[in-house]
């Protein structure tokens, strides 16, 4: 998990003005998911936006920053920052003022560099409900300070003890001699993996990676760099991953109230190539990252990112011809819906 | 190898420029090298690179003793088969070669044997129940043998072309209608050694189980009859070779117009407005939809197949050629299917399940169809067809005939061939390559229980019919090669 580093990291902002283009998307499948195009730079953000939310937009929308669990930690520390440096105008006290005039530019922005993950929307409302609560007769310093500390148990409870604790679970899962199939990257499938590697069980580990972000890149790197046995596959070659594996580990972005897990687009077919070879499926996710919304299917609601993603500079390129004529589009969508949770904590 | 560096890019074209010139020999030492290389790859430009040699291998042969010619063609298959065993094709059309030689002699002996008026009765009515008349009927005006010469040739002519172009009227019924109607007036011997002629006895394993085509009896007579009667056929004025010839620019003429044929079911199959998920950068899908755009609007949803063929359906989608495969240029290159006015949205792989909700049909191009059913593809294939049955989507594999194998997959693993794990990991990343295996297939195997329908130039089939083409293209004796 990335923390929101110190502003220098910024992003090269990059020039890109054709973003406002995006609404000419007939799309065919996701159209009414396209409702407003990405912002990748600060311009157009409000002033009232606090420096470290922007740096943390343009991570969030440069993908320097991903993973839902990531994101919403690192949406907290920004607020901690945001809440510090609040000053609670005169004639309004800080429980009505902070978040109907403070945080919810901050937010507006966050959410107009990527939409917010349901984690994001979870904790975000969690933290409503702690300031509306605050009694408007405690000093502003105290408050603030109260707030922050707050936000550091949630983070401790509602995450980093979460984790360890889905850990500890999971690792018991795996057996010597397993053989574990995870796809892309999930900070919780990595930390259980670890965690059974230095319980001194022997078993390996097959990591499916898909474009365009090669997230599995990264953890099957980490997780190499441990001493763990690690295969990689690129997505096509999945039917053939999947038949080596004994167990397939899955991260979530949020569990559906009808049962559905709904994660990294791709995850199904993951899902489904497992189920019809007879191996479990585990899907490792944070309470905080269930919510009461349900889907069916992954057209219900979606995140959709800008088509060109899915394409490396040199396809750009050779593409080129096709946006043109606007005949042609890629579609990318962030998420996936399965139906068939085995296993969900 | 002398001809390779010879020519700036070796592949098809190249090939088939060389194969002119060239002797035999060292064109098959090319073609076996250019296998090796990857040069000639994808069934199709396989089966064309073999057609074309073993041509030139019947065309050269010397003698007239047909079961020297049978073990010629034999001995040439097997070396092409060795250098590349997972372009299964070339031994399909060994197998479909060595098969004309065997049907050719057989239907020469049935004529020689009795009398010549009643063959041409006897086949006449098969030509009249062929289904697909467009075909045939032009390929047997083309045959200039079928009038230049006597009855019986022109009814093995026919019978060769039955076994290459329609699947319903296998050779085979004939035979056994022979088999029936002779054996009264001639002796009885003699029909079971038509039968057990070509057998060979160091493959007896396949040579006898499924059809019952040969009697158990065969094996001890088959030495001393066939030989005089394969003595009496080198005597006799009967040229196998140009027969054989024919049956092979037959069925040079089934891999031009497979595609054509195929594509002639389209619009069977798409109807307007219907959203189809395809994949790869297969001329014959392209071509299949082409023809159905022609009438119809729909959608095709097109997945890019990272990371071995994203180049070229990116081509194949732009236009409608594919860069890949530059070797075989003009007739290959045809319309983008944008060009036609169908709506063209391409996907990565990972997308799939979340668009085939909203699929009406799956349209998979292949590698390799297998006896069973299942259909060796793309890698990313099963993936797709897994995602289309929990969607209850019908999947239609589209392919040639030829490229229908005789094979069982008993070992899966074994037809699966792997690819450039640079592809999925560049090398530049060294320290990831030295610590984690990556590993890129080339192929899936699918299942004949995910596959809905197949169209091949012969029209559609279940999956489960598929052993019967098999039966009626390939003998049994040539199974194992």
């Amino acid at each position: 998990r990335r923390r929101p580093s110190n502003p220098n990291v910024l992003v090269a902002k990059e020039p890109k003005k054709d973003t406002k283009k995006e609404p000419k998307h007939a799309n065919l499948f996701f159209g009414h998911l396209y409702n407003q195009p990405r912002l990748h730079s600060v311009v157009g953000a409000s002033k009232d936006v606090h420096p470290a939310v922007l740096a943390l937009g343009l991570q969030y929308s440069s993908y320097i920053i991903c993973g839902s669990t990531a994101r919403m930690v690192s949406m907290l520390v920004a607020f901690k920052a945001v809440i510090e440096d609040y000053q609670t105008p005169v004639g309004t006290s800080l429980a009505r003022h902070l978040t109907s005039h403070h945080l919810s530019p901050q937010i507006d922005y966050l959410r107009s560099c990527r939409p917010l993950s349901i984690g994001m929307g979870n904790a975000i409302r969690w933290l409503k409900d702690v300031i509306i609560k605050i009694d408007p007769s405690t000093p502003e310093s105290e408050a603030k300070r109260e707030l922050i500390t707050d936000i550091d148990n949630f983070i401790r409870d509602r995450v980093i003890a979460a984790d360890q604790l889905i850990s500890d679970y999971a690792a018991k899962k795996i057996e010597p001699g397993d053989v574990i199939l995870t796809y892309a990257s999930s900070s919780i499938v990595e930390s259980t993996l670890l965690r059974a590697h230095l319980d001194g069980i022997s078993f390996s580990v097959i990591v499916v990676d898909s474009k365009p972000l090669f997230e599995g890149k990264r953890l099957a790197r980490n997780l190499s760099q441990h001493g763990i046995k690690v295969r990689c596959f690129s997505y096509s070659g999945a039917a053939h991953a999947v038949k080596d594996a004994s167990k397939v580990f899955l991260g979530a972005h949020a569990m559906m109230s009808n049962g559905r897990l709904y994660s990294r687009v791709g995850t199904a077919s993951i899902a489904n190539l497992a189920n019809s070879n007879s191996i479990p499926v585990i899907v490792l996710c944070e309470s905080v990252k269930f919510t009461e919304r349900v889907a069916l299917d992954s057209i219900v609601g979606n995140e959709v990112a800008p088509a060109e993603e899915i394409l490396s500079e040199r396809e750009r390129q050779a593409l080129l011809p096709l946006k043109v004529n606007g005949e042609e589009e890629a579609v990318t969508t962030t998420n996936d819906v399965w139906k068939r949770v085995e296993e969900a904590k | 190898m002398a001809e390779g560096t010879a020519i700036a890019t070796p592949g098809l074209s190249s090939f088939l420029k060389s194969l002119k010139t060239t002797p035999v020999e060292p064109s098959v030492a090319y073609l076996i090298s250019l296998l090796k290389r990857r040069q000639i790859r994808n069934s199709r430009q396989c089966a064309v690179a073999t057609t074309a040699l073993l041509l030139r291998v019947v065309g050269e042969f010397k003698g007239k003793d047909s079961a020297k010619l049978v073990e010629r063609i034999r001995q040439v298959g097997r070396r092409l088969t060795s250098a590349q065993p997972r372009e299964v094709v070339v031994g399909n059309i060994v197998r479909r070669v060595l098969g004309l030689v065997r049907e050719v002699v057989e239907d020469h002996l049935d004529a020689e044997t009795n009398a010549t008026s009643d063959i041409g009765h006897n086949s006449q009515p098969h030509n009249d129940s062929l289904s697909r008349p467009t075909l045939s009927s032009t390929i047997s005006t083309f045959s200039p043998l079928k009038h230049a010469t006597a009855e019986p040739l022109d009814a093995s002519t026919h019978q060769s072309e039955t076994m290459s172009d329609s699947g319903e009227l296998p050779k085979r019924p004939g035979l056994l209608t022979s088999h029936t109607s002779y054996v009264p007036s001639s002796s009885a011997p003699l029909v079971n050694s038509l039968f057990g002629l070509f057998s060979h006895p160091d493959t007896p394993s396949t040579s006898n189980t499924p059809t019952g085509h040969q009697s158990p009896d065969n094996k001890g007579m088959l030495t001393s009859l066939n030989l005089e009667r394969l003595a009496d056929f080198s005597n006799s004025k009967f040229d196998v070779k140009a027969e054989v010839m024919d049956g092979i620019r037959e069925l040079q003429d089934e891999l031009d117009q497979s595609d054509d044929l195929i594509a002639a079911n389209a619009l069977d199959h798409i109807h307007s407005n219907e959203i189809i998920l395809t994949h790869t950068a297969s001329t014959g899908v392209q071509k299949f939809l082409l023809t159905a755009a022609r009438k119809r609007k729909f959608t095709v949803v097109h997945v890019e197949t990272f990371p071995h063929d994203h180049t070229g359906t990116h081509s194949v989608l732009l236009t409608g050629k594919n860069r890949d495969h530059s070797g075989d240029s003009e007739e290959d290159s045809f319309k983008p299917l944008r060009a036609a006015g169908i709506q063209v949205v391409m996907i990565p792989d990972s997308h799939v399940f979340a668009i085939m909700s909203q699929v009406n049909k799956v349209i998979l191009a292949t590698h390799t169809v297998l006896a069973n059913g299942g259909l060796v593809a793309a890698s990313g294939a099963r993936m797709i067809a897994a995602a289309a049955k929990a969607h209850q989507t019908p999947v239609v594999v589209v392919s040639g005939v030829y490229k229908l194998s005789p094979v069982y997959p008993f070992d899966i693993d074994e037809l699966i061939e792997y690819g450039d794990p640079g592809s999925v990991v560049p090398y530049e990343d060294g320290g990831f390559v030295d610590l984690v295996d990556v590993e890129n297939p080339l192929y899936d195997y699918v299942p004949a229980d995910l596959v809905d329908l197949y169209i091949t130039n012969l029209g559609g089939h279940a999956p489960s019919y598929l052993y019967r083409i098999v039966a009626d293209h390939y003998r049994t004796e040539d199974i194992n090669l």
